[in-house]
């Protein structure tokens, strides 16, 4: 801030100008008086220049002084002491010199005035910086109302300057001197805000009471010097006629006193509030552990220590229900295992005997001697606070204080404690929320990686061949799906197609997919039959899938050559097929049992073979039980009849069209909303063409 | 979902109502896994209610199945909306579980 620089820099200039000014101008009047020789010199001139100094000091101070932002208030203290009171003394140091100094070195009239003029120098800069020091202080935690009051205090005492200026001698005023004791009536009105009192904890309120006394004295000093010689005739300035010191000289006496009297008075107090005040600081730091990341351990401890400064307990440990091995590291504070443990029996049997029978309440007892079990134990504990540490769901552990005093907890201590106890619940409850959420979060990035690998497992292109056109359509409900399909190049003129469903979601129902396709593709290199692949496929199944899930699954061999599809159906969806000579839409009627569910060789009688011979133009639709049995917000299925409507009025359509056509129905149809995995295989065939 | 039962001699009814997702066949399943299930000799199960059955619901059923014939106790189907009957159809289970479409049917079959 080059602005408040420049006039500090300013201030100081004008201030040392004008009082070395002042200095020679009241030599030049004791000229005047003692040798009787007339120079320029005028008592006019003297008051202009110290109202001069005044100002640049008090400006100086002014813009010198720190914003109290902490209730560090020893330090102000102390800084106004060793540069503004100590001048006091040094002063009283020159007055007791004063008298030697006149009768031994220099017999000079002046010498009093030079004197005079020193002490008023360091008055002046005393009393400013007092000012402006109890300014802050007056305005430590200021309202609105305060500041606005403050501001006026300051240009009413500035106004009084005007009174030297005009030359008025205001002791001749009457009302100059009601205005007077109105204001230092208005000085004494700001000196009872001592809010900064409360702020010191009992060590800096000793370090401020012993620093107040010592700028008392200063201020008495200083006034005693200034009234000392007010009226001496060999003085030809008298600053005891200029009201802005009388002024600030009383307020400054006033605060400081009044800060003496509070602090000293509320030094009985202090502890009390310093520990309210500790409490809340340790509530602070509790709730504040959660954003920190603490770990657990360490919020138990921070209760551990809270609770045993609130309460004063003698003795202490915290018993954890969750692992109990890791129990608190010892402190001074927890007495010896053993002795933990005698205690922990004896409380029990005291816990039997007494009214407070529940688990999770407060257990508090005053008079542990009256009780033989503690009798017995000789311990000097007599107070003993126990104080479950349990959310509605969950119980955490205990926590044990003892006191070596009777009756040793009060209500007050209890509550304090509780809520202690409370926020640690809440924050352990809360920090392993946010475990559990991080945890998630990783799971969703497995998941995610999860969706790419199976994403890539499906096939996205099938052959292209004159002989058909094939187009599918593959959608999860959830990240990853049970549902799958995908075709292997037996030979120049033959493909084999599969599609399959892994009952259950989620990456169970992925891995068994995978491991569909694995089985697909190293059975079908031996080119088998497609209910020879399905007993093959059912054994291999049956030793790696757990017992409540099974796999749905349809195999078709192409033979372009032959125009004909010989097929194998365990237990999925019908085959939707529409001939193009009878032009008639209709599923394949096949049985066959689902892999996986019977486990043995009985499984080669439920499973069947269909040869089917296709004319060019044929459409076969090969999908999941996600599309027929789509909902509709109702909760009506979407069901066979209508997805054998939809290829009755799109069979003339390319494949590609007729996916679209029958995926644009069933997401009308569901409104757009996804149950279960979608998966829709469409294969025209079309006249075998020679090849270019 | 709700599952009731009516006990009557060796004889175990079970009454499905409503839907059988992967949530309420988790109930279903333990009920099965009960070994009180296994003091019976016959499981009737009443599908008048029953509106839905999802592959884990089917897949509770495959799970006991073999453990309920080795054991020599009659798992009997009935009262099977079409619905739902067309699932088990499909999947071939048919041929493997006696399903009937009557109580009275159940109970003549299960004292065969």
């Amino acid at each position: 801030m080059p602005y408040t620089k420049r006039i500090k820099r300013l201030s100081f200039l004008t201030g040392s100008v004008s009082w070395v000014l002042l200095l020679v101008n009241i030599l030049f009047l004791a000229r005047q008086v003692h040798e009787g020789e007339r120079n320029a010199a005028s008592p006019y001139l003297s008051n202009l220049l110290s109202v001069i100094f005044l100002v640049s000091v008090f400006l100086y101070q002014r813009q010198g002084m720190k914003v109290q932002k902490n209730p560090q208030f020893t330090s102000p203290l102390w800084k106004l002491f060793v540069k503004g009171g100590l001048s006091a003394y040094l002063c009283m140091l020159l007055q007791v010199g004063y008298p030697s100094l006149q009768t031994y070195w220099v017999n000079s009239p002046y010498l009093l005035d030079i004197f005079y003029q020193i002490v008023f120098g360091f008055l002046a800069y005393f009393l400013a910086k007092a000012f402006y020091t109890w300014r802050q202080f007056v305005l430590y935690h200021k309202t609105k109302d305060l500041e606005s009051q403050w501001k006026w205090f300051e240009i009413l005492v500035g106004l009084s300057l005007l009174v030297p200026l005009f030359n008025v001698e205001y002791m001749n005023h009457i009302f100059l001197i009601l205005d007077l004791g109105l204001l230092m009536a208005y000085g004494l009105y700001m000196s009872v805000h001592l809010r900064w009192v409360a702020y010191l904890n009992l060590e800096r309120k000793w370090g401020s009471i012993l620093l107040l006394m010592a700028i008392l004295v200063s201020v008495v000093l200083f006034a005693n010097f200034l009234f000392q010689y007010a009226d001496s005739p060999e003085l030809v300035v008298d600053y005891t006629d200029n009201p802005f010191i009388l002024l600030t000289l009383s307020f400054v006496f006033c605060y400081a006193l009044a800060s003496l009297l509070v602090a000293l008075f509320s030094l009985p107090t202090s502890q009390v509030f310093e520990q309210k005040n500790a409490d809340l600081l340790n509530f602070q730091r509790l709730s504040q552990t959660i954003q920190q990341g603490r770990s657990e351990e360490e919020v138990y401890a921070m209760l551990f220590e809270s609770a045993i400064k609130a309460s004063g307990a003698d003795a202490a440990w915290l018993d954890l229900k969750e692992d109990s091995k890791k129990s608190l590291p010892l402190r001074n504070e927890s007495p010896p295992d053993p002795i933990v443990q005698s205690i922990k029996k004896a409380f029990k049997e005291l816990k039997t005997d007494s009214t407070q029978l529940s688990e999770n309440k407060i257990f508090m007892n005053g008079d542990l001697l009256h009780h033989p079990a503690f009798k017995e134990l000789r311990l000097p504990f007599q107070s003993m606070m126990v104080i479950p540490l349990a959310s509605p769901k969950v119980e955490y552990g205990h926590l044990y204080l003892l006191r070596e005093v009777s009756q040793g907890f009060d209500a007050d201590t209890v509550s304090v404690v509780q809520t202690f106890t409370n926020q640690t619940i809440l924050t352990i409850e809360n920090l392993r929320l946010v475990t559990e959420s991080l945890q998630n979060e990783r799971y969703k990035e497995e998941l995610k990686i999860a969706s790419l690998v199976q994403d890539r497992l499906i096939p996205k292109t099938f052959p292209t061949d004159t002989w058909f056109e094939i187009s599918s359509y593959s959608q999860a409900a959830k990240e990853v799906g049970g549902d799958f399909y995908d075709f292997l190049q037996l030979s120049e003129s033959r493909i084999a197609i599969i599609i399959g469903d892994v009952s259950g979601k989620g990456i169970s129902a992925a891995f068994h997919m995978a491991q569909m396709k694995g089985i697909f593709h190293g059975l079908m290199q031996q080119d088998m039959l497609p209910d020879e692949f399905m007993v093959q496929a059912n054994s291999a199944l049956s030793r790696c899938l757990e017992r409540t899930s099974f796999i749905t699954s349809a195999l078709y061999i192409i033979d372009y050559k032959m125009q004909g599809v010989s097929f194998a159906r365990a237990g999925h969806c019908h085959t939707l097929y529409y001939n193009s000579m009878t032009e008639d839409t209709f599923y394949f009627q096949t049985e066959g049992l689902g892999l996986g569910i019977v486990r043995d060789k009985s499984y080669a009688k439920r499973i069947h073979r269909l040869h089917y011979d296709y004319n060019p133009g044929d459409v076969m639709v090969i999908y999941t039980d996600g599309i027929v049995e789509a909902r509709s917000p109702e909760q009506d299925e979407y069901g066979e009849e209508r997805l054998k409507y939809m290829l009755s009025q799109t069979y003339h359509l390319e494949a590609e069209d007729i996916k679209s056509a029958i995926i644009n129905d069933v997401s009308e149809f569901s409104n757009d909303i996804l149950y279960d995995d979608q998966t829709l295989l469409v294969i025209k065939f079309k006249p075998p063409q020679p090849k270019i | 979902m709700k599952i009731k039962h009516t006990i009557s001699d060796n004889t175990i009814t079970i009454s499905l109502d409503g839907e059988l997702d992967a949530s309420s066949s988790v109930m279903l399943d333990e009920e099965l896994s009960a070994p009180s299930i296994m003091m019976f000799s016959k499981i009737l199960v009443d599908c008048k209610n029953l509106n839905y059955i999802s592959s884990a619901g089917l897949g509770v059923f495959i799970s006991h199945l073999q453990r309920f014939e080795d054991a020599q106790i009659k798992l009997i189907f009935f009262n099977m909306q079409e619905k739902v009957r067309n699932v088990f159809e499909i999947l071939g289970l048919d041929l493997l579980m006696t399903i009937v479409s009557s109580y009275e049917e159940a109970v003549t079959i299960a004292n065969d």
